[in-house]
C-alpha cells in the first residue's frame, strides 16, 4: 500500500491520547482522533472485515477523496493511502476478503479500489449520482449494489460495463444496508423496500413507512441465529424506528423511539429536534449506535428498550459512524451534515474522525451476571 | 418522429385545454415521451426546476415558480396526479402569501385564480385573497370571482364584485368594464328569455300536464322499464355543477319556473350569499381540497345482519365441502413463485386497510392555526432547514443539496475558466 503523500506531513506519533488539555468542545468525549482526517464533510465510515488482520478505517468525503487508515491495538492511526473521485463521496463499503474497496459518488461512477495495487477502476454508471454501495456475496454470485437518485438499484459484477441487473425503484434512494440473504433501501417520499438476495436479487416486500418524516439512515439487525431478522430506521426528525421482517406480533415487537432531541421535559421552551443521520450495530451485542446532527451520538438497547449512554455535545453535527468486527472500536465522524444549508457551511472548520472504546459501553446493561 | 406526429390525434381526448393554449411542440415532445415510456428527460427537467426552487439567489423568486408551473402544465396534456399540479400551485401560493412584493403581481395574482379554480369552493379563497389583499388591484380577481358567482346562480353577488372591483380601481379597468358589461347584458337576455319560458309554462299548465319535469333536447324520452314506473330524473347532476352561459342560461337556484309562490325551504342552499363580501381575518390559506378519486366514506347501509346461532356466539358456518375430487390434469404444475426466503409463510397479500385521514376543511385548519398562535409556542420545533428540503413539489434530502450547490459551482467554475 502506497502512503499519503509525503506533503500531508505527519508523524506517527501525532496521534494518541490527548488528556484534559483540550479545552474546546470539538471533541469533549476525549477520544482518540484520526490523523489526517478530509478536508471537508465526512460522509461515510467502514471498517475492514474479519478476514482481514488489523483494523483498517475507510472513509469517503465531500472532497472526492476517499481514505484509509491503520488503526493499530494502541490506538494510534496510520494513513495509508488515499484515491480520488472526480465528485464528492456517498458511501464505501469493503469487499468479503478485505482486499477491496468500492466507493460510490457524486460523479454517477462507482469504482473498485484495489488495496494491493493501489489502483482504482470505474464498475458502475448511473444517471444520477450514486448514494450507496454494498457489497453482495452470495453462494451463486457476487456482485456490487448500488442505490442511486436515478431511482434505479442496479447490481454489478465489476468486470461488464453493463448491471447484470436494474430494479426500478419508486424513488430516489436515500439509505440501504444490505446483510445477506437480505437489502433493505429506504427512498424518498417515505417508501422502504424490502429485497430478498438469494438466488438472485428481487423485491420480496414494500413496507409501509413506520415513521412519518424523511428516512436518512437504516441498518439492518441479526438475530441470534446470526440472520437478519429487521432492521433500524432513522429519520430527519430525532426518531428511530425498530421494524421487524416477519414478527410473531407486530404490534409489540416493532416500535418506534425519540432520539437526538434537546431536554423535553422544560415545557418553556421547545424541543428542538435533530436529523439521525446515521445507524450502527455492534457487531458482537447487537446494541446499536446513533449519531445525530445535535453532535450527539448515543447508545441503546433495542431488546430492552433503554438508553446505555448519551455523548457530551461537539460542536458540529457526526455524520457517520461505525464499528470494527470485533467491536471494540466505535468510529464517529465530526464535520457539517448540511443540515441548515450553505449558509452555516463554514469550509475552514476541521473535520474530525474520532475513535472510542466500544467494548464495555455496549455491553447490554440487563445480562445477568 | 412521424409516428409522433399523429399521437396529439390520437389522445386528444386526454388534452386538458389551456386558457392561454398549448405550444405544438411541448405537446408533441410530451406525448412522445410518455409514448415510448421515456421519464428520465422528464425527471431531470422535474429535478432541475426543484433545485432552481431551492439555490435561486436572485430577486424575483415567484419566477422560478411560473415557469416551473408553466412547464408542468405543458408537459402533463392529461394534468392529474402525476403531474402534481395543485400540490405545486398550492405550495406557490402559500410561500408568498406574506411577501408584499407580489401582492400585485398579475403573475402571482393568476396563480391564486388557478389554485382557487382547483378547490372545491373557490370562493373561500377568493375572499382570502381580497382579505389579504392580494390581487384586490387586479382585474382578473375580480372577473374569476365573479364568474364563480355567476356559475352559481348568485347573480346579484356577481354584480356586485364587479362593483367593488371597480370601486377599488383594479386594473385594467377596461378589461373589468368590458366583462361586467357582458354580465349585465347575459342577465338582461336571461330575464327575457325566463320570462318569455314562464308564459309558456304558464300556457303548458293550462294544457294539462307534462310540463313540470324538464324535456330532453335530444335522444327520446326516457321511459320507465319494468313493474315500478318511476322515470330517472333528466337532470341528474347537482345545479352548481351544471353550468351554461349565453342563451340556455337556466337558474338554478330559482324558485320553480311555474311556481307562483316561493316556499322557505331550510334544506335549500340560501338564495343569495351576504351581500357584501366580508372582510374575516384570515389568518392561514384554505387547502385545495378538489382532489381526484376521493370519495367521502358514507353509512353503506342501515340493515343489520341478525345474528343466527342460539348460543349468541356468531360462527361462520364452513361451505361444506365437495363430495368429489376435482379433477386434476396429469402435467399440470403449480406455477414457479418467485423465491423468497426470508419467511414466505407471513407474505400477506393484503395489508390492512390503513385509517383515513381526517379530512383538512379550510375552516378546521384555520381553527387549528388560531389554536397554536394562543398556546404560544410549538411544543416541538425542527432544527433543519425543513423549508428548503420541502419547498417544491418533491423532497430533498440535505446531501442532494448539497450536490446540487456543488454542481452549480463547478459549472460556474468550468464558465470561468
Amino acid at each position: 500500500m502506497s502512503l499519503f503523500g509525503t506533503n500531508t506531513g505527519f508523524g506517527a506519533g501525532t496521534t494518541g491520547v490527548f488528556g484534559s488539555a483540550t479545552t474546546d468542545s470539538h471533541n469533549p468525549m476525549k477520544d482518540v482522533e484520526v490523523t489526517s482526517p478530509p478536508d471537508d464533510s465526512i460522509s461515510c465510515l467502514a471498517f475492514s472485515p474479519p478476514t482481514m488482520n488489523g483494523n483498517f478505517l475507510i472513509g469517503g468525503s465531500w472532497a472526492n477523496d476517499v481514505r484509509c487508515w491503520e488503526v493499530q491495538d494502541n490506538g494510534q492511526t496510520v494513513p495509508k493511502a488515499q484515491q480520488m473521485h472526480t465528485g464528492p463521496v456517498l458511501d464505501v463499503c469493503w469487499s468479503d476478503d478485505g482486499s477491496k474497496v468500492y466507493t460510490a459518488s457524486c460523479d454517477k461512477t462507482a469504482k473498485m479500489w484495489d488495496l494491493n495495487t493501489n489502483q482504482a477502476t470505474q464498475i458502475a454508471q448511473h444517471d444520477g449520482p450514486i448514494r450507496t454501495i454494498h457489497w453482495i456475496t452470495a453462494p451463486n454470485y457476487s456482485c456490487a449494489m448500488t442505490g442511486s437518485w436515478d431511482k434505479t438499484l442496479k447490481f454489478w459484477d465489476t468486470r461488464s460495463p453493463n448491471p447484470m441487473m436494474s430494479l426500478q425503484m419508486p424513488e430516489r434512494c436515500y439509505c440501504a444496508d444490505v446483510v445477506y440473504p437480505m437489502a433493505v433501501v429506504a427512498t424518498a417520499e417515505r417508501g422502504l423496500i424490502v429485497y430478498q438476495l438469494e438466488n438472485q436479487p428481487s423485491e420480496f416486500r414494500r413496507i409501509d413507512s413506520p415513521l412519518k418524516h424523511q428516512h436518512r439512515c437504516v441498518a439492518i439487525f441479526k438475530d441470534k441465529q446470526n440472520k437478519p431478522t429487521g432492521f433500524a430506521l432513522g429519520s430527519i426528525e430525532g426518531r428511530v424506528a425498530i421494524h421487524y421482517i416477519s414478527p410473531p406480533n407486530p404490534a409489540k415487537d416493532n416500535f418506534t423511539f425519540k432520539c437526538h432531541r434537546s431536554n423535553g421535559t422544560n415545557t418553556a421552551t421547545p424541543q428542538d429536534i435533530y436529523a439521525v443521520n446515521a445507524i450502527s450495530f455492534h457487531p458482537v451485542h447487537g446494541t446499536l449506535a446513533t449519531v445525530g446532527s445535535d453532535g450527539r451520538f448515543s447508545f441503546w438497547d433495542k431488546d430492552a428498550r433503554t438508553k446505555l449512554k448519551t455523548s457530551e455535545q461537539l460542536d458540529q453535527p457526526i455524520t457517520a459512524c461505525c464499528f470494527n468486527n470485533t467491536g471494540n472500536i466505535f468510529a464517529y465522524a465530526s464535520s457539517y451534515d448540511w443540515s441548515k444549508g450553505h449558509e452555516y457551511y463554514n469550509p475552514q472548520k476541521k473535520n474530525y474522525i474520532f475513535l472510542r472504546n466500544a467494548t464495555e459501553e455496549l455491553k447490554p446493561r440487563n445480562k445477568k451476571w | 418522429m412521424a409516428e409522433c406526429d399523429a399521437e396529439w390525434e390520437l389522445c386528444k381526448e386526454n388534452i386538458q385545454p389551456l386558457r392561454h393554449g398549448r405550444t405544438i411542440s411541448a405537446l408533441h415532445q410530451a406525448l412522445c415521451h410518455q409514448h415510448e415510456g421515456n421519464n428520465t428527460a422528464l425527471n431531470q427537467k422535474k429535478q432541475s426546476y426543484e433545485s432552481e426552487l431551492r439555490l435561486y439567489e436572485g430577486d424575483d423568486p415567484l419566477d422560478v415558480w411560473v415557469r416551473y408551473i408553466k412547464w408542468t402544465k405543458q408537459t402533463y396534456p392529461q394534468g392529474g396526479k402525476e403531474s402534481n399540479l395543485s400540490v405545486l400551485l398550492q405550495r406557490a401560493v402559500r410561500r408568498f402569501t406574506d411577501d408584499k412584493k407580489y401582492q400585485d403581481d398579475i403573475r402571482y395574482v393568476e396563480l391564486w385564480i388557478e389554485f382557487a379554480e382547483g378547490c372545491s369552493d373557490p370562493m373561500d379563497i377568493y375572499r382570502f385573497m381580497q382579505a389579504q389583499g392580494i390581487g384586490t388591484m387586479q382585474a382578473a380577481l375580480y372577473i374569476a370571482w365573479s364568474e364563480e358567482n355567476e356559475k352559481r346562480g348568485n347573480l346579484k353577488m356577481a354584480d356586485s364584485i364587479f362593483q367593488n372591483g371597480v370601486k377599488c380601481g383594479a386594473q385594467p379597468s377596461e378589461k373589468l368594464h368590458a366583462f361586467h358589461r357582458a354580465l349585465q347584458a347575459r342577465v338582461c337576455r336571461q330575464m327575457m328569455s325566463s320570462m318569455t319560458d314562464q308564459k309558456k309554462d304558464h300556457d303548458d299548465d293550462e294544457d294539462g300536464e307534462g310540463s313540470e319535469e324538464p324535456q330532453r333536447s335530444s335522444l327520446v324520452e326516457l321511459k320507465a322499464k319494468g313493474k315500478k314506473k318511476a322515470v330517472v330524473p333528466i337532470n341528474r347532476a347537482s345545479a352548481s355543477v351544471g353550468y351554461a352561459r349565453g342563451l340556455h342560461f337556466k337558474q338554478p337556484l330559482g324558485p320553480k319556473q311555474n311556481s307562483r309562490l316561493e316556499i322557505f325551504d331550510e334544506n335549500k342552499n340560501p338564495e343569495t350569499e351576504p351581500q357584501e363580501p366580508r372582510l374575516e381575518i384570515w389568518t392561514a390559506p384554505p387547502t385545495a381540497r378538489a382532489k381526484e378519486n376521493e370519495q367521502k366514506p358514507e353509512k353503506w347501509t342501515n340493515v343489520k345482519l341478525p345474528l343466527k346461532s342460539r348460543s349468541g356466539l356468531s360462527v361462520a358456518v364452513p361451505p361444506p365441502l365437495p363430495t368429489f375430487q376435482p379433477f386434476v390434469e396429469e402435467d399440470h404444475q403449480p406455477p414457479a413463485v418467485t423465491p423468497c426466503k426470508i419467511n414466505p409463510a407471513v407474505n400477506s397479500v393484503l395489508s390492512a386497510r390503513k385509517p383515513c385521514r381526517v379530512q383538512e376543511t379550510p375552516l378546521k385548519m384555520l381553527s387549528q392555526h388560531t389554536q397554536h398562535a394562543a398556546e404560544g409556542k410549538p411544543r416541538e420545533q425542527s432544527m433543519y432547514c425543513k423549508e428548503l428540503l420541502y419547498c417544491g413539489v418533491i423532497e430533498f434530502c440535505f446531501e442532494e443539496l448539497r450536490a446540487e450547490r456543488y454542481r452549480q459551482k463547478l459549472q460556474t467554475d468550468r464558465q470561468t475558466d
